[in-house]
């Protein structure tokens, strides 16, 4: 099954669902980091599958990428595309560590994943209960590299079944100003499959 | 100035001096290199997954490893290349993620992709006579036609520039 071009309708209703998702998982980061976190209006991309790392930012810029799979009654995958500053920034103040580098330390690999695993999990929560639907998050894999080498597993999974991937973007981003900023991008990539599940759900809420 | 030709998932590109062949942050995707020294004509394509399968026949063949080797083969030849000059270089193939039941890396994508390469080209008699593949790690490869070298720069795992 491939992914079908979608109507006005279906785009708005995936970007609120992932806008009460992103809520969700927003709170639950400033409430880790201490700060208001401000989220962007969700931005839905259909497209080819060959153009995603250009939408990460670039295939060579150097990212902390955290991926989970979505298990459960829909499938799909979570990315969770940090650059490598806001990884770092984010890190100092969840560790209280002026170290750097904090990516690369043990303790600094799985608080990050932690911490993807922590926002995953409230999307997923939140999109679930309002569909419907029950969706768990896998265990969380971290990869510190070329924004293009560290999607590409998802996209090979993808192009299996077509040429298109259906991207549902939210940008997140800190606000104290005596602070460096950390950003950072939430992106589902929903199987072309559970699309229509999700679509369908929507349809009956 | 030298032509930087950029090749994107599941493409190819065939040229020649001064051009340069570049995609960048290859994972477990394998980047496939020909080239006649001869004539200096050169191709490489971005691919993604091992096999094509005939049942979905792609509109993109530069997507499977053993189509487009196919392909570029065939490529080189149409423009008067002796297919028994050329020579092969492959790229990338890395698992990039543990695997999260456990096991060994032998079935990952990456590994796959690297096997499928080695045997398409195996089948149609082309050697193999350099390959920077697997690891944990992400890759970019330019491949520079008026030399027929090709550079590989990396940021993790292994940082810095090779040349193969």
């Amino acid at each position: 099954m491939s992914i079908a071009p979608l109507s006005p309708g279906q785009l708005d209703a995936l970007k609120e669902i992932s806008n009460i998702g992103m809520g969700h998982a927003a709170t639950a980061l400033s409430q880790l980091i201490g700060e208001t976190v401000y989220l962007r209006v969700p931005r839905v991309t259909l497209t080819d599958i060959s153009r995603v790392p250009e939408l990460l930012g670039g295939a060579e810029t150097v990212v902390a990428g955290i991926t989970l799979q979505i298990l459960g009654a829909a499938r799909g995958n979570i990315l969770l595309i940090f650059p490598r500053a806001s990884a770092q920034q984010l890190l100092a103040r969840l560790l209280h560590s002026q170290e750097e580098e904090l990516l690369l330390s043990e303790l600094g690999a799985s608080t990050i994943k932690e911490v993807g695993n922590i926002l995953a999990s409230a999307y997923l929560n939140a999109m679930g209960s309002l569909l419907h639907l029950t969706l768990i998050p896998s265990v969380p894999q971290l990869a510190c590299d070329m924004a293009g080498a560290v999607v590409d597993f998802v996209l090979i999974e993808l192009s299996q079944t077509g040429e298109l991937a259906l991207m549902v973007e939210t940008e997140f981003h800190g606000t104290d100003p005596r602070q460096e900023t950390i950003k950072g991008h939430f992106f589902l990539l929903p199987d072309p499959a559970s699309l229509h599940l999700i679509l369908d759900a929507v349809g009956e809420c | 100035m030298t032509a930087r030709i950029h090749i994107g998932i599941s493409e190819y590109q065939l040229a020649e001096p001064p051009a340069v062949l570049v995609t960048y942050g290859l994972g477990s995707c394998l980047a496939i290199a020909l080239y006649d020294p001869a004539r200096r004509l050169g191709t490489m394509a971005h691919t993604l997954l091992p096999t094509i399968r005939v049942v979905a026949a792609s509109t993109r063949p530069a997507k499977y490893v053993d189509a487009a080797i196919d392909l570029m083969l065939g490529e080189l030849t149409a423009r008067g290349s002796d297919r028994r000059r050329l020579v092969a270089k492959i790229f990338g193939g890395a698992n990039m993620f543990e695997p999260l039941l456990g096991g060994g890396s032998e079935n990952s994508v990456g590994t796959r992709n690297i096997r499928s390469a080695r045997e398409a080209l195996a089948t149609v008699g082309i050697p193999l006579v350099a390959e920077d593949v697997g690891g944990n790690f992400g890759r970019t490869v330019e491949f520079d036609l008026t030399s027929g070298t090709i550079l590989v720069r990396a940021v993790r795992g292994r940082e810095g520039e090779m040349t193969f």
